[in-house]
């Protein structure tokens, strides 16, 4: 892996000081304005507040960057229009990735789904699809994001529990049943690069079967690094360094295959939800981002036809204007890393799209009609930051499943924002702002100054390898729980204003009974009907490129045309690569 | 001087969430408590890591939706082994109170939801030794 001598920090400071900047504000307004602010706080402020001009806000995954009493220019006072703002749609793209954002196109209410067996979750997404959702978002069970097959003994009594099951291609088949695959934008929640490898192809091979040419599929797949070898927790791991490059592999093929397919979703939210500040997340996608980058940069491709189908995956919780303000700082910090690291040309490659869903680390128990409001807040702060999709987390998240009823509740509270509060017909509203802007500036030069910490420790996968990043998640959510105990992490319902009346007990979703019987019999029948020579000469041939080090894709598909099980290539991958043990985290 | 109370503590099955575990895992180390960390594993090796180590406690957590499922069956595993009567067995994660409760008919000796405090959770597994 060539690394660059220089921190991404370094290389901005480098290319971006030198540039003349001409400030909205003058010298001498600035000056008059420290007058007078100076006169009001002696005259107008009480001394307590003077004295505690900086507050820091504790909040559920929350920052805690200083917030002033009062923002004014003097907050952030060498604001540039042109260079950190621009308009939308223009560089350094803080406004938003398109001119008109909204009323070009509506953010993408895209909520996820994914229960039982493929036949439950292909009834759901269709209820959706008939209530005005305009994506799908398919979530699927423990044992299939862990790679086991639903008759393995790692998936006793967890058979379609939290997600959809799916073993083989006929499965798909069945999950999109008059599912119009070239119609609709489907997101595929695979997680990890090792099933993005492995399921996937599962969905190109249906689309083969349908006739529908892959340069038809709109939509996008997980892959991250991130998911498989930090936020898991498993039994058996492949090494950070070989799942890298199958990250790198689904990548290189989906671009080049599939065209329209976002190859990569680079996961902030799941690291958050687990246990990392605003910063760190944003911080440790970007370092995924560029590491890919180098990669594809080494493997022979340019940066311009690579990095315009790159997304981002965020959380919004329950800090809210810092919710805004991260969103809009990411969308400048990464077009500046494209440009200046990596030298673009083409403005595409430089976006940041992102999906955003709200946090449900962020839901509680205590009085859960409450998170109905805690989402709504979420959801609001995803749209005024700029998000391209959304999934709005249900009330009902804190007991299980989300039942039909949440469900839907969630995607109303998506089309209420949409067309009743007119949030969506002005690009980037707070856009201006003393407070906003400056907190965006701060938060940039966080995100930085993290991202340089990672870099230091030679990048990425290597910060994975040796624990650091592992250590940094473990004390965030210690010193959380502590927080959350004293009472400074104030959470309504549960540490204060405590009800002493029970609320109306709401419907609990119940996990479906009978899958995994069913499943299983399934398999048998899979296993007994398909020609086990093809089976087993494509599962060597993928073995091979494996080893070889060749692009795995080609061959993972070709086991998928046969009727593979997943549970098959993944032991594949295993004795392939051989098994990681994660640092403890306790 | 007692004897340090000595906790086995598992993420049942295949569940990916363990943010509340390890914090569950610190809380008890810092009260004093013995703490045995196994990762995720499956009923019959919770088991038998539990004779093997002699704990006084079990504690599994599941945010998947296999608490009962799977939770039962852990149950079956402590008494076909001549568990049950000896160590306490405790679930922790994401369900409703009246999942709660079905996990206590089922012979959980305490369910902790959502939300518990450290204090709960250390005077509960106190109460239960």
């Amino acid at each position: 892996m060539e690394k660059q001598m220089k921190t991404t920090k370094e290389i901005l400071h480098e290319k971006l000081s030198g540039q003349p900047r001409s400030p909205l504000y003058s010298p001498q307004a600035l000056e008059a304005i420290r007058r007078t602010v100076g006169q009001w706080m002696n005259s107008t402020v009480r001394e307590t507040d003077r004295n505690h001009w900086h507050k820091t806000p504790h909040t559920v995954l929350g920052s805690e960057t200083p917030r002033e009493l009062l923002y004014t220019p003097l907050s952030h006072p060498d604001l540039d229009y042109e260079q950190d703002l621009g308009n939308s749609g223009q560089a350094p793209f803080t406004r938003g990735i398109h001119a008109n954002m909204y009323r070009g196109r509506e953010f993408t209410m895209r909520q996820l789904t994914g229960f039982g067996s493929p036949e439950q979750t292909n009834e759901r997404l269709r209820f959706m699809l008939d209530h005005g959702a305009t994506g799908l978002n398919i979530l699927f069970d423990l044992p299939t994001i862990q790679m086991y097959d639903s008759d393995d003994p790692f998936a006793v009594a967890q058979v379609g529990m939290s997600g959809v099951c799916v073993d083989s291609v006929e499965d798909m088949a069945r999950l999109f049943k008059d599912v119009p695959l070239d119609e609709v934008t489907i997101s595929i929640v695979t997680h990890y690069p090792s099933n993005t490898a492995i399921l996937f192809p599962m969905f190109l091979a249906l689309a083969e079967e349908r006739g529908i040419p892959w340069e038809n599929l709109r939509g996008s797949v997980q892959n991250d690094i991130t998911l498989e070898e930090l936020i898991r927790s498993g039994s058996e791991y492949i090494p950070p360094r070989d799942c890298f490059r199958i990250q790198c592999d689904n990548i290189e093929f989906i671009r080049k295959n599939v065209p329209k397919w976002n190859f990569i979703t680079i996961n902030g939210y799941n690291l958050r939800e687990f246990g990392t500040s605003a910063i760190t997340e944003m911080a440790v996608a970007l370092s995924n981002g560029i590491e890919i980058l180098d990669e594809l940069v080494r493997r022979g491709y340019d940066v311009d036809s690579t990095a315009d189908r790159l997304a981002f995956f965020w959380s919004t919780a329950n800090d809210f204007f810092e919710e805004i303000a991260r969103i809009r700082a990411v969308r400048r910090l990464w077009y500046k890393i494209v440009k200046y690291r990596f030298n673009a040309a083409n403005p595409r490659a430089m976006l940041m799209r992102c999906h955003v869903q709200t946090s449900g680390v962020c839901l509680i128990q205590e009085e859960p009609r409450n998170n109905i409001i805690r989402a709504a807040y979420h959801a609001l702060a995803a749209v005024l930051g700029g998000a391209q999709s959304l999934h709005v987390d249900s009330y009902d998240e804190a007991y299980s499943v989300p039942t039909e009823e949440a469900a839907l509740l969630s995607l109303r509270t998506q089309q209420i924002l949409q067309k009743e509060t007119g949030v969506t017909d002005v690009v980037d509203p707070l856009g201006g702002s003393f407070f906003l802007e400056a907190l965006t500036h701060d938060i940039e030069g966080r995100i930085l100054d993290e991202m340089e910490e990672i870099e230091r420790l030679g990048g990425y996968v290597k910060a994975i390898e040796g624990g650091q990043i592992y250590s940094k998640v473990a004390s965030y959510f210690a010193e959380q729980q502590r927080l959350i105990e004293n009472g400074e992490i104030a959470l309504v319902g549960q540490n204060v204003y405590k009800s002493e009346v029970e609320g109306p007990p709401i419907n609990v979703f119940r996990y479906p009974e009978g899958v995994e019987a069913e499943q299983k019999a399934r398999l048998q029948k899979l296993r007994l009907n398909r020609d086990s020579d093809k089976v087993q000469s494509s599962l060597s041939a993928l073995k091979d490129a494996c080893l070889k080090g060749e692009n795995i894709l080609p061959y993972s598909v070709a086991c998928a045309r046969v009727r593979c099980t997943e549970g098959e290539l993944f032991k594949v991958f295993k004795d392939a690569f051989g098994l990681w043990k994660p640092p403890a985290l306790f | 001087m007692t004897k340090k109370i000595k906790v086995l503590l598992s993420k049942l099955g295949l569940d990916v969430h363990n943010r509340g575990i390890i914090t569950v895992a610190k809380m008890l180390s810092n009260a004093g408590m013995e703490v045995v960390y196994l990762g995720n594993a499956l009923p019959e090796e919770i088991v038998s890591v539990a004779i093997q180590e002699d704990v006084d406690v079990v504690g599994v957590s599941s945010l998947g939706g296999a608490h009962l499922s799977l939770g039962s069956l852990l149950l079956k595993e402590a008494e076909d082994k001549g568990l049950k009567d000896r160590v306490a067995f405790l679930m922790g994660g994401v369900f409703g109170p009246s999942d709660g409760q079905r996990l206590r008919e089922i012979g959980f000796d305490r369910v902790f939801l959502p939300g518990s405090t450290s204090e709960q959770i250390v005077s509960g597994i106190r109460g239960l030794v």
